[in-house]
């Protein structure tokens, strides 16, 4: 396996390691002009006492000059004052030997000093001493060469005085020049570690959040390729359990939906046969009315109502577990309006006559045909009907109007009952939801029509509203798609004579 | 008097549709599955019935098998059709099969005693019979 340190290792060694540069650049540097500082320090002492040293056997010189070769009226010259003198001189001439080191211009300069001073003594002061005056060409050639050589030391310490001086300079300069280097690489090196790790980390996290927004989407089979840094993989991981846990869940709710429809579609096929058997044989007994005394016969009668209201019940819940389960199907085709809309009015019309409310039929003038399955359209104007002529006071108005709006037909059913209040028309499309107010104690159903409508509707492709306002009355409205190439609806001659039967 | 055969596989159901035929005058003859429809039918001779009614799916031999077998044979006899389906394309299909009309589960008595009236040739009833008739556009 590769080598995959985590995060934080990766992290530790990075600041482990860019501190350290640091702390090294930093303590070699500093320690290196510290050096220089105190060589330079000595190096100045050391010339200056050199300085001194070689204006001490100047002295010493004169004075052995003085002693070997007094003024003119003074005294005699003196071997004492000879011997004092030299003495000073060999004292300041073993102190600048330790103070040259080894700096070999300055050595051999002294060592020049002390051989011309030792020549000059013998061959020059010491005669004189004696009493032997020397030739004046000898002692004034040995004099001058102890003289310059003795200029010649002080003029090389000064200069070398000089150098350690520039020496110094240059030496400071160049030490601070690499310290910034130093921290310039380290920082640099620092940079480069840590580009690494967050290279090392955008592309896993770049699929992450790819990943994440792919299954916020829906689309539960995303999983994400695991990489990166340890923590990053471990993230990887768990997204991916994540994902799997979510797409199980969701495979079971599935599983568990479609075992729900399943059994209410079975359940309710089940329960028609039995149904339509209790519903004939109590269609029979009323037909029978003069063979039953009161009682037999009302109770024949509230099993015949029952059982219709049971039948009812069970054909809207198989239209809506069809529904739910996309097996609801309608064969629209172009469909005249006006017969249909008639046809529906006259099957309601003894409905609303027994609850003596007003019923209005009107279809706008040359409606055109609708894209839509006639028998599933009656049913939803069926079932929006109903529902205005039960919740409806007695005597109330129910309209049922169809007229062109655009490319569409929109059919209303308008009463002037007591109307919704606004929390109530967001769940009036609910299913098994039922209005709470007024009479609707006595009112029967099953509060399934009106979510069938709606499915019926969409299912056409059109669109379904509520529009109440509390003791005004509502207002049902669909809207169906016009059927192409359709012809306005014409009144047929049939329909006509039916639609004025009833009315 | 109208002679009719009726077969369906549930015996409440045909006990009922039996009882409520004869009440509104029917000559009823039952048949619990397929095969024994076609042997009421040989059984009856010359005594044929005016109208079959065929429910569409019962075990052992189906409403259309029979159905089938009758258009085979060359019988002439109207074949009404109750299917449980609610597909918008079975009455086509029934039709295509041979049969003279159909009619859904679960159906109003109305509609019932209007189709059988229908296709043994009596004229409407001058009453409530139906109302109805016209009430799948998809059947004339």
């Amino acid at each position: 396996m590769r080598f995959n340190p985590s995060l934080t290792s990766r992290l530790r060694i990075g600041f482990l390691v860019l501190f350290a540069l640091l702390l090294l650049v930093s303590l070699l540097g500093v320690g290196r002009l510290f050096q220089v500082r105190v060589n330079y320090e000595d190096d100045i002492t050391r010339f200056s006492q050199l300085e001194l040293e070689s204006e001490r056997l100047r002295s010493a010189f004169i004075l052995e000059q003085a002693a070997a070769r007094p003024a003119i009226g003074q005294k005699l010259p003196s071997q004492t004052e000879l011997n004092r003198a030299a003495a000073n001189f060999s004292e300041a001439a073993g102190r600048a030997h330790d103070l040259t080191g080894d700096e070999a211009g300055l050595s051999s300069s002294l060592s020049q000093l002390i051989a011309n001073e030792a020549a000059w003594r013998k061959k020059v002061a010491q005669p004189l001493v004696n009493g032997n005056i020397p030739s004046p060409g000898l002692e004034s050639r040995l004099t001058k060469e102890v003289t310059n050589s003795g200029d010649a030391l002080a003029t090389g310490t000064r200069s070398a005085r000089d150098d350690s001086r520039d020496d110094a300079r240059a030496e400071t300069r160049n030490t601070t020049l690499l310290v910034a280097a130093g921290l310039a690489g380290a920082l640099l090196a620092a940079l480069i570690l840590f580009s690494g790790l967050i290279n090392s980390m955008r592309a896993p996290l770049g699929r992450l959040v790819e990943g994440a927004r792919r299954l916020a989407g829906g689309d539960l089979r995303t999983r994400v390729e695991v990489g990166g840094p340890v923590e990053i993989a471990t993230l990887g991981r768990a997204f991916n359990e994540m994902a799997n846990s979510l797409e199980r869940d969701a495979r079971e709710r599935d599983r568990i939906e479609q075992m729900k429809d399943d059994f209410v579609l079975t359940v309710s096929h089940e329960l028609r046969t039995p149904v339509t058997v209790v519903k004939g044989f109590a269609e029979m007994l009323t037909a029978q009315r003069k063979s039953l005394n009161a009682r037999q016969y009302e109770a024949a009668e509230v099993i015949a109502e029952s059982s219709a209201q049971l039948q009812k019940m069970i054909n809207d819940l198989l239209d809506l577990a069809r529904s739910d389960a996309g097996k609801l199907r309608i064969e629209p085709k172009a469909t005249p309006v006006e017969p249909l809309v008639q046809r529906v009015g006259r099957q309601m019309r003894p409905h609303f006559e027994e609850r003596h409310q007003r019923f209005t039929v009107s279809v706008e003038n040359d409606v055109p045909e609708v894209e839509a399955d006639a028998d599933r359209v009656a049913q939803v104007l069926a079932n929006l009907l109903t529902n205005a002529n039960k919740y409806a006071q007695e005597g109330a108005q129910v309209r049922l109007t169809a007229t062109r709006v655009g490319d569409e037909v929109e059919f209303a059913v308008s009463d002037d009952g007591p109307g919704l209040g606004g929390e109530e028309l967001d769940h009036v499309f609910d299913r098994f939801w039922r209005a709470q107010s007024g009479e609707t104690q006595e009112v029967g159903g099953t509060g399934l029509g009106l979510a069938i409508a709606k499915s019926l509707v969409e299912l056409h492709g059109g669109a379904i509203s509520a529009n109440s306002t509390q003791g005004e009355g509502a207002t049902f409205r669909f809207v169906l798609p016009i059927a192409k190439d359709g012809q306005p609806t014409r009144t047929e001659p049939a329909s006509r004579t039916k639609a004025g039967a009833p009315g | 008097m109208t002679r009719l055969l009726v077969a369906d596989d549930s015996e409440t159901v045909l006990l009922m549709l039996e009882r409520r035929l004869e009440m509104e005058g029917y000559d009823v003859v039952t048949a619990t599955d397929g095969f024994e429809a076609l042997e009421r039918l040989r059984e009856a001779g010359s005594q044929k019935p005016d109208v079959i009614l065929l429910d569409a799916m019962m075990p052992n031999m189906s409403g259309t098998e029979v159905l089938e077998q009758l258009r085979i044979q060359g019988s002439k006899i109207p074949v009404l059709m109750i299917s449980a389906h609610l597909d918008a394309q079975e009455p086509d299909r029934m039709r295509s099969l041979g049969a003279s009309d159909c009619i859904p589960k679960p159906f109003e008595w109305e509609d019932l005693i209007g189709k059988i009236e229908e296709l043994a040739g009596n004229p409407p009833s001058d009453g409530d019979s139906s109302p109805d008739g016209d009430s799948r556009p998809d059947a004339g």
